[in-house]
């Protein structure tokens, strides 16, 4: 198997946007291509990972309409659904065809146009991947599961509203660093919590999770160029190498897990991809966790092995997550400030730990980064995937 | 009115809701059907404020119910008086129209009065 | 001339003020509410004409209609109009605005959010009708909406009672009413801000400041402020 390194990236600003999807891949793409110091010449093939343009945007066949677009034509093209994983699925797809020496360089984006529906509607078409007979049929939402999940682990280890709170307070202070972040604003622990004044500014969602403690609907894209480790050397920056990779499904509907709190998907494919690169979690410095939800974040934090699992929430007390902490988590704001622009949120991740490593996050740079994480959870952690990344 | 039913493997004895094709513990692919026990205890719940569109109540409960051979049940709760813990029946009712379509299910209503 | 203006002119009734209050934002900054006065009408047009071609989340038409209330207030042309303002150190974030139609009814006009994302909406509309409820000690408020997110917030958040009999005079759909029970069983998880607003912070509120047209487009789309490359 040949290394596999990432020699560009690039993303759009994500939030509510007027271009449309394909207009949002493009942008995201030229950008990762101009990166890479690539031409539409040495694109071997595209991967597009999108998860409801058909539902969203009655558009279908994106890859092939984006390749023309591009003019990458022939390049093989393809469109990778897994749900909000789609994006790391989309990179999974082009690591494992560089490292099997089919191809040698090639483009991933992904992207999604949310903001094309209302918010019901966008809600809706999220739902729509959760267990039909046993889940949907009857309300459920991805913002329910996840209060049903945070009502659960929060009275087993003692996680107060205050914690969802502190993520949120952290997300969006690193959000408001990150001139691609849908959110790009801070916000107070009184305006959100403590004043009484929250109860409008942060109602209640699902509860007990409140708006605060979801990530918003997003327009937006992101792009990245993955290539033969042996051939990135001529590329304009240090390249940043796959050094891991893990991917691992569960049980589709939440209730019927032995332990609906065992999210066994992040904990399998963080296993894997720390495997694979022959580290630890301890040998991490910055990781981009799945904050669809504040209480993601935190459990995240634990299965993936950074703490001792229902102890997240002390981590987040002692400020070991915050941008000067021990592990900055989401330095990009997460899902939460970045936005989540479904099928875009995989790659922005990868996105982001490239930048930090390369040392070009500005504002929100992480100090001494050479390993970084990132994990991407797909339906309510049934298919995640994880990658570690190092550089040079 | 038709009764919610639990699916038992026949080789390991576990019970699904709803229907499996396959065992999810041994991969057995023969169930028996049973009656889901009268009375569950609800594990955890949520008060969902963001409904999609086709609801027009402001509120939606919902919440997952154990019962005691094990197999658990996710239904619409017919309160917000409810909490971890509490002794739940459940009733087969209509929750949800989909295209027109009435779709009935689990309502899960607090066992005593 | 001066006789056919008095019969055109709606007789003036003063109504009683709506008292100023703070509201704490997420973000921590300090949104002032307090009625608007006449003579701040051209500011208030100027502020929101460049939302009239902003179809984004109906926008234009709200725009439009507050616009054409407010200028008839302005002209005197509408009868007994309000409009309460939102300002953050003295910048135009949202407005809202109705009128009485009797001393038991009250009309709701429209809500406009200027700045997104800090439900500033949401207070804004709430503090309408805490005026027509608490302050006018109206028994009904006729409220209509144009807009997908105003149904939702309004009249489901509210649990607004549904009256086809009755016609909203911006036409359109069916009024749906709230009463004082109604607004009473609401009121603790949608009216908040505090009373009375402290001197210095009413002082930043006293004269208003209106955000660049660039700005205001970009608040209220989110277009992008440039492209990234």
């Amino acid at each position: 198997m040949r290394d596999v390194a990432i020699i560009g990236c690039g993303m759009t600003k994500f939030g509510r946007r007027e271009e449309d999807l394909l207009e949002l891949l493009m942008e995201a793409s030229l950008a990762a291509m101009k990166d890479a110091g690539l031409d539409h010449r040495s694109v071997d093939a595209v991967y597009v990972a999108n998860m409801g343009a058909g539902i969203l945007n009655y558009q279908t066949g994106v890859a092939s309409a984006l390749v023309d677009r591009l003019n990458l034509l022939p390049a093989p093209a393809d469109t990778v659904e897994n749900g909000p994983a789609s994006g790391a699925s989309a990179i999974k797809n082009a690591f494992l065809a560089i490292a099997s020496g089919l191809y040698d360089s090639v483009l991933v984006v992904g992207g999604e146009k949310m903001r094309a529906v209302t918010g019901w509607e966008a809600t809706d078409f999220v739902a729509s991947m959760t267990h039909r007979q046993g889940e949907y049929i009857y309300g459920v939402t991805l913002p329910s599961l996840a209060g049903m999940f945070a009502r659960l682990h929060m009275a087993k280890y003692g996680v107060k509203q205050e914690h969802l709170a502190m993520v949120a307070v952290k997300n969006h202070e690193n959000g408001a660093k990150n001139p691609y972040a849908h959110i790009q604003q801070a916000v107070t622990m009184e305006g959100i919590l403590l004043r009484p004044e929250a109860v409008v500014n942060n109602p209640p969602i699902a509860e007990p999770l409140r708006m605060y403690d979801c990530c918003p609907v997003s327009d937006g894209a992101a792009a990245v160029v993955l290539c033969a480790a042996e051939k990135a050397k001529d590329a304009p920056h240090p390249a940043v190498h796959i050094a891991g990779f893990g991917q691992a499904t569960d049980i589709h509907a939440v209730y019927q897990r032995d332990d609906p709190l065992d999210l066994k998907a992040v904990r399998g494919a963080a296993k894997a991809a720390f495997e694979m690169a022959r580290l630890c979690p301890q040998d991490i410095q910055v990781a981009e966790l799945h904050d669809a939800f504040t209480i993601l974040e935190i459990v995240e934090s634990e299965q993936a092995g950074f703490f001792p699992v229902g102890q997240g929430h002390r981590a987040l007390e002692e400020g070991a997550t915050r941008l000067d902490g021990k592990l900055p988590i989401n330095p990009s704001g997460g899902l939460k400030a970045r936005g989540h622009p479904v099928g875009a949120t995989g790659v922005a991740q990868v996105t982001e730990l490239v930048w930090q490593l390369r040392g070009q996050a500005g504002e929100r740079q992480v100090s001494q980064a050479v390993n970084g994480f990132c994990c991407n959870f797909g339906g309510f952690g049934n298919n995640v995937l994880a990658f570690v990344l190092s550089r040079e | 009115m038709e009764v919610p039913k639990g699916y038992q493997c026949k080789a390991c004895g576990r019970v699904f809701h709803p229907k499996r094709r396959f065992c999810l513990g041994c991969g057995g692919d023969q169930f028996k059907e049973l009656a889901l026990e009268k009375e569950g205890t609800l594990l955890t719940f949520t008060k969902l404020h963001a409904l999609t569109m086709d609801f027009t109540t402001r509120t939606l409960m919902l919440g997952i119910v154990e019962y005691p051979r094990g197999v658990r049940a996710l239904g619409q709760l017919s309160t917000d008086k409810v909490e971890m813990g509490m002794k739940m029946r459940h009733r087969w009712e209509k929750v949800r129209e989909i295209n027109g379509q009435e779709i009935y299910g689990l309502k899960f209503y607090p066992a005593s009065k | 001339m001066a006789d056919l203006e008095g019969i055109l002119r709606p007789p003036e009734r003063q109504l009683p003020p709506y008292p100023p209050k703070s509201i704490y934002l997420a973000t921590g900054e300090q949104m002032v509410v307090r009625p608007a006065v006449r003579e701040e009408t051209s500011m208030l047009l100027e502020a929101i004409a460049p939302l009239l071609y902003v179809e984004r989340d109906f926008y234009d038409i709200v725009a439009a209609r507050t616009f054409a209330e407010l200028l008839g207030w302005k002209r005197y042309r509408v009868k007994d109009e309000y409009c309460l303002v939102g300002l953050i150190d003295g910048q135009l974030v949202g407005l809202v605005n109705g009128r009485t139609l009797s001393s038991k009814v009250g009309i709701s006009y429209h809500t406009l959010a200027l700045r997104r994302g800090l439900r500033v909406g949401a207070h804004l509309f709430a503090s309408k009708m805490e005026y027509h409820i608490e302050i006018l000690k109206q028994k009904y408020v006729y409220i209509t909406a144009e807009s997908p997110i105003g149904f939702r917030r309004w009249m489901l958040e509210y649990d607004l009672i549904q009256r086809p009999d009755i016609p909203h005079e911006l036409g359109g759909v069916d009024v749906w009413t709230l009463t004082p029970e109604l607004y009473h069983a609401a009121k603790d998880r949608l009216v908040v801000g505090e009373r009375p607003v402290p001197a210095p912070l009413l002082k930043t509120a006293e004269t208003i400041t209106i955000p660049e047209e660039a700005q205001l487009v970009q608040q209220v789309t989110g277009r992008a402020k440039k492209r990234s490359s």
